[in-house]
């Protein structure tokens, strides 16, 4: 009795974990190839997430056709974040201040007087709050300056500087959805029947969501070893004075790489949703960023690999650790979950920071 | 007593083996050089006897003290500074604070006052004569002032033993026989050892050194006075790739 | 220590301060607004202290405030009946410098031995791990957190209560900025200041220089902690007479803190009083005139001051007062 609770326990934790292991890889991928840690992560999920929600109630077609479009809408939105706030920090073309000749001043001001007029109208045309006005002029000044500035290196300043930049991506996501779909938790239904295994049961959606994540972490591991473009992004990695010296683009793969990353994590919010149907808002994105940080410790911050096999790892333990603080009235098991894992990171990154898990 | 000794000592990088079994001795106020080609493991080895990190095998000894598992920050205060190929000066501070720092933390840093180690900044600045970029941020100043300040820096350390890394890289032959002439002044007057680290032989003879120790692939090739190893034949096979040939007298 | 004339920075932080609380007493109806912002000045200038000089982000660094929160809560809740007096607020304070000093303990033990990323990771990760323990294991009554106005007018009675829930908890935030501001300078002119400018520039430069950098670390992780940990105890538990972990653990407090620090110039000594006013005073407007915009206007602006204009407000005007007689006070 026991026995079969027990494996049922562990079949549902890896079936998690799994989900939870491919949420990460991108975020593993962004810091070995970037050293940039995505703290904005779990915004891009809920990103992924919202896109399902909308395929399956808008248009009515089930969340795994949504993956290829949260990938495309992942990999659009890295791209522009990576070129409009992260490049400037990791690899600036610039070297500091241009020369603020006034026919580029001019032209500048002009156009952004014009992009603004246009703002402007539109917003009042969709009865738009002028606070969308604001945050789109702001937008502007941002490129426009960043245009006349070109980004500055700080060495130290630059681990700093991407946490932050990344948070506040992560935030204007989160706020963006919310101005288009309110706050409230909302959810959908797609049942297509389960798998009753005996020891335990489990939804076809559940096992589709955790098959996709396999799937996907396969077909990474595939491009890596086996494509040509996979193995210039992995030279990065390795040594990327001496990748340009090979005559790779070393900053296209950074944008590659970044965008990738974003894509990879989008597309879990997909598969998430077929794990957790309901509870998506704009605010949801917090606790996996916190998982996703101690599944990336587990695997090693820069493997990709790693982290799905640390993803299993976390599932497992997650699952475990709740019926086992379940067992004492005198504790919250939901919170002591959340404790424990906590504490696991914390250990882990005292004894062996580099991973558990040796996987490259 | 010996000022630094060298016992056995190894570091290896994963499966590569930087510094290979090395022994060998510096005594006070000596000029040696520890010489080279790119890859020999002299960077390795001049970052094991800083302590920025530590031996696999083997021991040192400062002063008849064992300092194998001395961080680094310890061994500065017992004497044993460095300056950096590319000159790293604290770019957000003056150069005057730079250099006060170095005073503040190295050897006597204990009882040193920050007024004290101030004023102490204030003599070697004069000694490089930078008055004039006293209360710049030394990130501001051009690479040859930058390694001037990185040498007064670790000069107000009162180190007995200064490691330097390279110290002429990068420099036309006139600054680098001033150069030359001014850190012999400073082991005249200060007393300091000077191990300097240079890639090609020649530049040890321009002054630099009277003793050298050859490195090839992390171990010790030779170890005696520069006037020999520039005649020893195992040193040219290394730099020429194979035995000399009769060539002059 | 140093000639007194090293320390004549505090002049403005005193003028400041000053001026904002001559605003406060003598312009009708903008207290509260002004002990908004003492509230913000004091949250940069004790979290400028670490990461404004080490360049050391504590993600986690609410986890002070909220438990020097629950350090004067606990304090009130327990001992309101002994007839203390005023020493209930005294130990208050104490409980709450204890406790933030140990958990910083804790936390430094583990995170100061890492550098950047996983630094950031760790830290984090006790923010929200220490939530948790004290939801999961009931501690201090878990999430239903401790209310204590009653023990409080209990101890005080209740027009002192009052009082001391109002003004008198504000002019104990504002003595927390000013007291935070001074140990900024004084670290910042003597030997800790030089080793933590050098650690936060080139942290591996900074060893071989004879530079215990951990102990350093230490020394800024503790003090910024404990002032968190005052501030946590007067702006919130004084003033609230309450404490749920889920308020006082929130992230978003943190964040504050660093767009304070960044916007004002991290490292500097004006810099989160700058910070804290122009962002407590942008803050207060947007939620009069854009309520709910808030984080959607600051966060383009907190990228377009870390990617253009790192060195924040002070930063930039000290290059503009370097070699003026002004420099010696705009640090």
């Amino acid at each position: 009795m026991i026995f079969e609770q027990l494996s049922g326990n562990l079949l549902q934790g890896l079936v998690l974990g799994s989900v939870y292991g491919m949420a990460t890889m991108g975020l593993s991928l962004i810091f070995g190839v970037l050293q940039v840690v995505n703290v904005g992560h779990g915004a891009f999920i809920m990103v992924g997430s919202f896109t399902s929600l909308m395929m399956f109630q808008a248009l009515g077609i089930p969340p795994i056709f949504a993956i290829p479009v949260a990938l495309a809408i992942g990999m659009a939105l890295g791209m522009l974040f990576y070129y409009g706030a992260v490049k400037p920090l990791v690899s600036p073309s610039g070297s500091g201040i241009r020369r603020l000749d006034p026919k580029a001043m001019g032209i500048g001001a002009a156009v952004f007087i014009a992009l603004m007029v246009i703002v402007r109208a539109l917003s009042a045309a969709f009865h738009l709050h002028f606070a969308i006005t604001l945050f789109v002029g702001l937008i502007f000044l941002y490129g426009f300056l960043l245009y006349i500035y070109g980004g500055r290196r700080q060495e130290k300043a630059a681990e700093l500087a991407t946490l932050l930049v990344t948070f506040s991506l992560g935030v204007i996501l989160e706020e963006v959805v919310k101005q288009i779909f309110t706050s409230e938790a909302r959810g959908f239904h797609w049942d297509i029947g389960k798998l009753d295994l005996g020891i335990t049961v489990l939804p076809y959606t559940k096992l589709i969501a955790s098959f996709g994540s396999l799937a996907i972490a396969i077909l990474l591991y595939l491009w890596f070893r086996k494509t040509r473009a996979g193995m210039a992004m992995r030279s990065v990695v390795e040594d990327d004075v001496g990748a340009r010296v090979c005559g790779v683009n070393v900053d296209w793969q950074y944008a590659l790489s970044f965008s990738l990353g974003i894509g990879l994590t989008v597309t879990s919010g997909v598969l998430l949703t077929m794990f957790i149907p309901v509870g998506i808002n704009p605010y949801m994105g917090g606790p996996y960023t916190l998982k996703a940080f101690v599944i990336a410790v587990l695997g090693g911050l820069a493997s990709p690999y790693g982290a799905f096999f640390g993803g299993l790892v976390f599932g497992l333990v997650e699952n475990g650790s709740y019926t086992l603080f379940a067992q004492f009235p005198g504790l919250e098991p939901f919170a002591m979950t959340r404790f424990f894992s906590f504490v696991m990171l914390l250990v882990i990154l005292l004894i062996r920071p580099t991973g558990l898990l040796r996987v490259k | 007593m010996a000022l630094l000794k060298v016992e056995n000592v190894t570091k290896r990088f994963g499966g590569l083996v930087a510094v290979d079994n090395m022994s060998f001795e510096i005594t006070h106020g000596e000029m040696m050089a520890i010489v080279g080609p790119n890859g020999a493991g002299k960077t390795t080895m001049f970052n094991l006897i800083n302590g920025v990190f530590p031996a696999d095998e083997g021991r040192m000894i400062f002063e008849d003290l064992d300092v194998t598992t001395f961080p680094a920050y310890k061994r500065a205060h017992l004497g044993i500074g460095r300056t950096f190929q590319i000159p790293r000066p604290f770019a957000s501070a003056t150069v005057r604070e730079n250099i006060a720092i170095g005073g503040m933390f190295g050897a006597a840093g204990a009882e040193i006052s920050v007024d004290r180690a101030m004023q102490l900044a204030d003599h070697y600045i004069d000694l490089i004569g930078l008055r004039e970029h006293r209360d710049k941020p030394a990130g501001g100043l051009t690479p040859t002032e930058k390694k001037l300040v990185e040498i007064a820096r670790a000069l107000a350390m009162k180190p007995k033993l200064l490691l330097m890394d390279e110290a002429m890289a990068g420099m036309n032959p006139r600054d680098i026989d001033e150069m030359v002439s001014f850190i012999k002044e400073i082991r005249d007057t200060e007393g300091i050892a000077i191990v300097s680290m240079v890639e090609h032989i020649m530049r040890a003879v321009a002054g630099l050194a009277e003793r050298v120790i050859v490195m090839h692939q992390g171990a010790l090739l030779v170890d005696e006075s520069t006037q020999e190893a520039l005649s020893d034949p195992r040193v040219i096979e290394v730099y020429l790739g194979h035995p000399p040939e009769e060539t002059h007298a | 220590m140093r000639p007194v004339k090293e320390y004549y920075p505090m002049l403005p932080v005193f003028l400041g301060y000053g001026i904002l609380l001559g605003i406060g007493i003598f312009v009708p109806g903008k207290w509260q607004l002004i002990s908004q912002l003492a509230f913000y000045c004091a949250l940069g200038q004790a979290f400028n202290l670490f990461m404004g000089m080490t360049g050391y982000v504590d993600f986690g660094y609410v986890a002070f405030l909220g438990v020097g929160t629950y350090g004067m809560a606990v304090s009130i809740f327990y001992l309101h009946d002994k007839g203390l007096g005023i020493g209930l607020i005294a130990i208050g304070l104490i409980l709450a410098a204890v406790f933030s000093t140990l958990l910083s303990l804790a936390v430094g033990a583990v995170a100061l031995r890492l550098r950047g990323a996983y630094f950031a990771i760790a830290t984090i990760g006790v923010n929200e791990g220490f939530r948790f323990l004290i939801e999961g294991a009931r501690i201090w009554n878990g999430a239903d957190g401790i209310i204590f106005s009653r023990h409080l007018r209990k101890a005080f009675g209740r027009e002192f209560a009052m009082a001391l829930s109002t003004q008198w908890a504000d002019v104990l935030v504002f003595s927390v900025a000013v007291l935070a501001a001074a140990l900024t300078l004084i670290y910042m002119r003597n030997k800790v200041g030089y080793a933590l400018t050098a650690l936060r520039e080139d942290e591996d430069a900074a060893k071989v220089m004879g530079i215990n950098v951990t102990r350093y670390k230490i020394t800024a992780f503790i003090t910024s902690a404990v002032l968190a940990g005052l501030l946590g105890a007067t702006a919130w538990a004084l003033k609230l007479t309450y404490v749920y972990p889920e308020d006082v653990f929130e992230i978003h407090y943190t964040v504050e803190a660093i767009i304070i620090v960044l916007l004002g110039g991290a490292g500097t000594l004006l810099g989160p009083i700058v910070g804290g006013l122009i962002y407590g005073i942008s803050k207060y407007y947007l939620s009069i005139v854009l309520p709910g915009f808030q984080l959607l206007i600051f966060a383009p602006i907190i990228i377009m001051i870390i990617v253009l204009f790192p060195e924040g407000t002070v930063g930039i005007l000290k290059k503009r007062v370097f070699g003026t007689p002004l420099e010696k006070y705009i640090i």
